[in-house]
């Protein structure tokens, strides 16, 4: 990870510190969506940010920075195939869509539960996947 | 006693407001920013204790995070010329 540690060796340390508390709390974020203030907008936003973060300071070889597009993209697609899935499964169950309680569990109210946590976990996939492509298209290197 | 802090807060966030605006150089402007961030984050716990809503605290650690991960992107920007990874 530690690429370039001559470079600026302040950020260097505080972003080591940093990057892995942000990729927790942003997992903590998407989870407690539903109770608190977050959700999984701002999930993906900081786990983004902390994957940002970590070219802005540390850099990417060229390997690193095809594979991290390809993931981008991957999360993004796949974050709004969970958003899309789950309420076409509404659907598909005699609900409308995105009617949680239609999902296929025993109880209505986890069903509503989980159908939420679904939901924020998928557009947590999106943001953070959307964020890291525009970050790449943008800042990337030189001979593109 | 949370409302007179708050003021105090607002008062120091209004003069580092003045010195973005007004700052000569750039590092004077992109430091003024990033303790306009630290003054939000403060401001937001305080607001999170005065309406007892301790989730503010939540996004009070988003905003101190992104704060951070904006001057280092400022910075490198200033330093290089550039983003490029």
């Amino acid at each position: 990870m530690n690429r370039r540690p001559a470079d600026n060796p302040v950020a260097a340390t505080v972003s080591a510190l940093l990057i892995p508390f942000m990729q927790i709390y942003a997992l903590y974020l998407i989870a407690h969506g539903d109770l608190g203030p977050g959700g999984g907008f701002q999930g993906g936003a900081i786990f983004a940010a902390s994957l940002i973060l970590r070219a802005i300071v540390f850099g990417l070889d060229r390997e690193e920075e095809r594979r991290l597009d390809n993931i981008a993209g991957l999360l993004a697609a796949s974050g709004v195939l969970v958003y899309g899935g789950i309420g076409l499964l509404c659907m598909l169950r005699g609900g409308a869509f995105l009617e949680y309680p239609a999902l296929p569990f025993a109880d209505p109210k986890t069903a509503y539960h989980l159908g939420i946590y679904g939901i924020e976990i998928g557009v947590g996939l999106a943001v953070a996947g959307a964020m890291l492509l525009l970050f790449m298209k943008t800042a990337g290197s030189r001979d593109d | 006693m949370f409302e007179a802090a708050a003021l105090a807060v607002l008062t120091a966030a209004a003069v580092t407001l003045s010195r973005a605006l007004t700052g000569p150089s750039i590092y004077d402007r992109i430091l003024a920013v990033n303790v306009m961030g630290t003054k939000t984050v403060a401001l937001l716990a305080l607001i999170g204790f005065v309406y007892e809503r301790p989730h503010f605290l939540d996004i009070a650690i988003v905003y101190a995070l992104i704060n951070f991960i904006a001057t280092i992107a400022f910075l490198r920007y200033r330093e290089r010329g550039d983003l490029r990874i």
